[in-house]
């Protein structure tokens, strides 16, 4: 990677100190301007060219030996920021991205917190301190050099000028330098009264403005620079949450209660000749097997599970009847609202041509491979360490030091990898570390604590079914001069720990509302109105707190844009219009139209409108159809087109092809960004055609893989990706936004060969024969 | 105390002193310290623990310590020591051959994401190239999702980088076959 003096101001804001000289080594650590406080322990210690690691909390690292170290809050999620972060400071470096070394997420090791999906965010701290960092180099090596900043150029961690040069670790070697960057933000504390029960989900961001390269500047961004942390992975020496084992550690098995709202009567007793090491462990509804032996663990719980005596209780609707529960409920006013709502309620009464349809969900859950898992060590002092797979440890930190009641300095988080979990652990909770913290405590030691499937499909958040009514005004055209949607759905901001709420112990609360998450792709419809609802749980009252709702990939915008799209292909078939040529007709945005036409090459889609010629509702041989939606999110544009075959008598939907596009601004990492889209679609497809979560009136019971069933290798049909990259709009967040895409264009594509819209996920086969008979009958 | 159980792991002897009930899949994380292997669902629904017993994919969840007595299992970790072995490469050849093309091929098509399926999606991925060494994607797709007891499963949606890199790993072994 090479750079001759780029487009940036070669003047530096920040100036480095020397804190001393030091025989071996030498470092320039980048770290906070303002006091914080962190829990510096002596194995925080990096390696031999640290200097007083104990006390300095750094961003990076510039050391001696040439090496990097980049330290994060946030964490490798499987979107690959092990590739783009260290591309990122690179970038601005003039540094091999090689040669940097990712901390990620250990709360006594990481100066920002954040959370993990925050991509934008949370990228654009370690591209501004890199770009700090980089000034305050070349002061330096203007300094030793003898030549203005002006005539440096750096390539590759070499500062070059006058016709001399020193390499990055030259300009540091037998100094311990300090460089401060100025800050704003603060790290996460629960707050009763915030949306998401927590004051803060971003922690601390970089301020200022210093001077940045150029897109056109760019040599390592956009590169398919490899994500560091596969290696390991690929040879088994990753250790993962799952791996933590501590001297003296006990391994755990929860035994739940009987059904979701149960109290505990009387806690299973052990039979210690079978089972001579285990112990039961209680605190108020939190019941659990403890055992040095894990094998011992697993089958000492089921034994207490089996003789242990919970109260009865059903306060669930069931999830056939869910929906009804919801429009049985007094929905009050809106918790969210976006455009203009006497312009939108006026148009819609006085509009001669209205189409209107309600689309819906069941609740969907995020479903890892790998069961939730923690391992934690409550200290007699009251220091507690907790090794989890958490996306937001900040968050969690301060959630454990709640729900004990301690200062959130006795708390150290460390981050470890783990099943990929999209979402559930953003703000902060829903996982096993409470579980894991509170039986430690218990126990007085190391207690590691493994969810099964079953506990986990039963047990943990979920994201929460919705309703939605929908309606839009047609002028004589066919074009949409009016749209009001009104969404219906428990909230998904309720992150409470399982093992505190099932313990009694303090936690947060959240607001009981939800948000407008659509950016309006249509700016040539005139009013448009968009209103969001918000309750509590369902069973909110009971003794776990009822079906908590989360967060999950692409949230609120997933399931408002199935509603949103699926009646902007409403209106496109009343307007006998090809539904893509609808949408460039309702937008004057160039990304967007772009974006439409070279995906649609690229699937060589046949212009017509829907449903084809061919299309039935019933016979036993497959009718053809295809589909397309759009969506814009975090500065970026995305488009869908599902092709599927239907066997009406069966309802039986096959996918056979799906294209993507995407244009996310300038693209970092085009190979990374094609293996999150090409999987975002399956994770789509998945809850497309198969994901439901299945309650009667007590509890879950959708509880392993062939209940709550996940799409398989083979029904992935060919995924087709077009990407498109640009220089002018900065970046946009690619790692979201590809699973969305899927049911509007799916169910489009329904329709195109059927004739009949498919307005409730999942696509079954069931849901849609009852769908195409019904339709039949009225016919 | 058990009778010990004595079972091949990755080409090395090993004798444990455990339930002879106790899965596999614990044996191997906390006796011997393998790691590669996780668990999942366990009760085979998932692949996550998957590892090869006596050359045939087995799910460690659900298969007891004392069924492995005798036989040889291979994890992730073993994979390149298994290649070495089956090209018989001498020691020093072996030295430099690090990691099983399988290994290399996910790698290089940069497979996972979060990664915690993948230690099983490789190991069926050697199981299928032993039996057909140049599938087509649609025995690939047969082969992870019909292969008893059940589907491979990825939640992060890998599948079509799992494809790319068998058919990436095929071409590698035929062009390292002797």
């Amino acid at each position: 990677m090479t750079s001759n003096l780029d487009q940036r101001s070669s003047t530096s804001p920040l100036s480095i100190s020397r804190r001393g000289f030091v025989k071996t080594g030498g470092a320039l650590f980048v770290s906070l301007a303002v006091p914080l406080r962190f829990n510096g322990r002596a194995d925080a210690a990096e390696g031999a060219t640290s200097i007083d690691p104990t006390t300095v909390a750094s961003w990076l690292e510039i050391r001696s030996d040439n090496t990097i170290v980049a330290r994060t809050g946030r964490t490798e999620t499987g979107v690959g920021i092990t590739g783009y972060y260290p591309q990122t400071i690179a970038e601005e470096l003039n540094v091999r991205p090689e040669s940097i070394t990712l901390i990620m997420g250990d709360t006594d090791r990481t100066p920002d917190g954040g959370f993990s999906a925050g991509f934008l965010f949370g990228m654009n701290n370690v591209r501004k301190v890199a770009a700090y960092t980089y000034q305050a180099l070349l002061g330096l090596a203007s300094t030793q050099l003898g030549v203005p900043v002006s005539s440096l150029s750096v390539t590759d961690g070499v500062v070059s000028g006058g016709g001399k040069k020193m390499s990055f670790g030259e300009l540091v070697q037998g100094q311990h330098l300090e460089l401060k960057i100025p800050v704003k933000g603060a790290l996460p504390k629960p707050d009763p009264n915030g949306w998401v029960g927590m004051s803060s989900l971003d922690g601390i961001t970089v301020d200022g403005d210093p001077p940045m390269k150029t897109v056109a500047d760019f040599k390592v961004i956009g590169k398919s620079f490899p994500a560091g942390h596969i290696p390991d992975k690929i040879t088994g020496k990753t250790q993962w949450s799952c791996d933590h084992t501590l001297a003296g550690m006990l391994h755990a098995r929860m035994v739940r209660p009987a059904t979701l709202g149960s109290t505990l009567v009387s806690p299973g007793t052990i039979d210690k000749k079978l089972f001579p090491t285990a112990q039961v462990v209680q605190k108020g509804n939190l019941l659990a097997v403890v055992s040095p032996s894990e094998w011992e663990a697993v089958q000492a719980a089921l034994s207490v599970a089996g003789t242990s005596k919970w109260s009865d209780w059903s306060g669930l609707p069931g999830s056939d009847n869910v929906i009804k529960a919801f429009r049985d409920y007094n929905w009050d006013k809106p918790s969210g609202t976006k455009g203009k709502a006497a312009e939108t309620t006026a148009a819609l009464q006085a509009a001669r041509r209205k189409i209107s349809a309600t689309y819906e969900q069941g609740y969907v859950r995020h479903a890892p491979i790998g069961p939730f898992v923690a391992v934690a060590d409550v200290k007699a002092d009251g220091s507690v360490t907790v090794w989890t797979h958490s996306a937001q440890s900040q968050g969690l930190r301060a959630r454990i030091a709640y729900m004990l009641s301690i200062p959130f300095d006795n708390v150290v988080v460390r981050w470890m990898d783990q099943s990929g979990q999209y979402g559930r652990t953003t703000l902060g909770g829903d996982g096993a570390e409470a579980d894991a913290v509170i039986l430690s405590q218990l126990t007085g030691k190391p207690v590691r604590v493994q969810w099964t499937l079953q506990e986990d499909l039963a047990w943990s958040s979920v994201s929460p079914a919705w309703v939605s009514d929908i309606s839009a005004a047609l002028d004589a055209s066919g074009h949409i001069v009016a749209l009001h949607s009104a969404q219906y759905s428990p909230h998904m901001f309720d992150p409470r720990p399982l093992g505190a709420l099932l313990a009694g112990l303090p936690t947060s609360t959240s607001k009981p509302g939800n948000w407008v998450a659509t950016e309006w792709p249509y700016d040539k419809i005139a009013n448009r109105l968009e209103d969001v609802y918000g309750m509590p749980n369902l069973a909110a009252d009971s003794a776990s707190g009822g079906l908590r709702g989360n967060i999950m990939r692409t949230p609120g915008q997933r399931q408002q844009n199935f509603a949103l799209e699926g009646l902007i292909n409403e209106a496109a078939a009343a307007a006998g219009a090809d539904p893509i040529e609808y949408r460039l007709a309702h937008t004057t945005d160039e990304r967007m139209i772009n974006l439409l036409r070279a995906t649609a090459k690229a699937a060589n889609w046949e212009t017509r409108p829907s449903p084809h010629r061919g299309a039935r509702r019933s016979g036993s041989t497959a009718v053809k159809g295809r589909g397309v939606c759009v969506m814009i999110r975090e500065n970026a544009y995305w488009v869908g087109i599902a092709e599927v075959s239907v066997v009406p008598g069966s309802g039986e939907v096959k996918v056979t092809k799906f294209t993507i596009g995407g244009e996310p601004g300038k693209i970092i990492n085009p190979r990374q960004l094609d293996r999150c889209m090409k999987s975002g679609v399956v994770m789509g497809l998945s809850e497309a055609l198969k994901e439901e979560v299945t309650f009667d009136k007590s509890k879950v019971t959708s509880t392993n893989w062939s209940r709550y069933k996940i799409l398989t290798m083979e029904e992935m049909p060919e995924i087709q990706v077009v990407q498109l990259s640009r220089d002018d709009k900065g970046f946009g967040g690619g790692s979201e936004a590809a699973n969305a895409l899927v049911s509007p264009a799916v169910a489009g594509a329904i329709f195109d060969a059927t004739g009949v819209w498919p307005r409730k996920l999942p696509f079954t086969p069931a849901n849609i024969s009852a769908l195409l008979k019904a339709k039949a009958a009225k016919a | 105390m058990s009778d010990p159980v004595t079972l091949s792991v990755n080409g090395r002897k090993e004798t444990v002193s455990a339930d002879p009930d106790t899965p596999l899949l614990f044996v191997l994380r906390n006796e011997l310290k393998l790691t590669g292997p996780r668990m999942g669902c366990g009760m085979a629904q998932c692949g996550a623990c998957a590892v090869l017993l006596d050359g045939e994919e087995i799910r460690t969840c659900v298969t007891p310590l004392s069924y492995a007595a005798g036989k040889q299992v291979v994890t992730i970790e073993g994979l390149p020591e298994l290649w070495a072995a089956q090209k018989g490469l001498s020691a020093s050849e072996s030295a430099t051959t690090t990691l099983h093309p399988v290994q290399q091929a996910w790698i290089d098509e940069q497979v996972p994401q979060c990664g915690y399926c993948q230690s099983g999606m490789m190991i069926a991925a050697v199981q299928l190239l032993a039996k057909n060494p140049n599938p087509t994607v649609a025995q690939i797709k047969d082969a992870f999702t019909n292969t008893p007891p059940s589907p491979h499963l990825c939640r992060c949606g890998t599948y079509s980088a799992i494809i790319d890199a068998v058919q990436r790993a095929a071409q590698a072994m035929k062009g390292a076959a002797r």
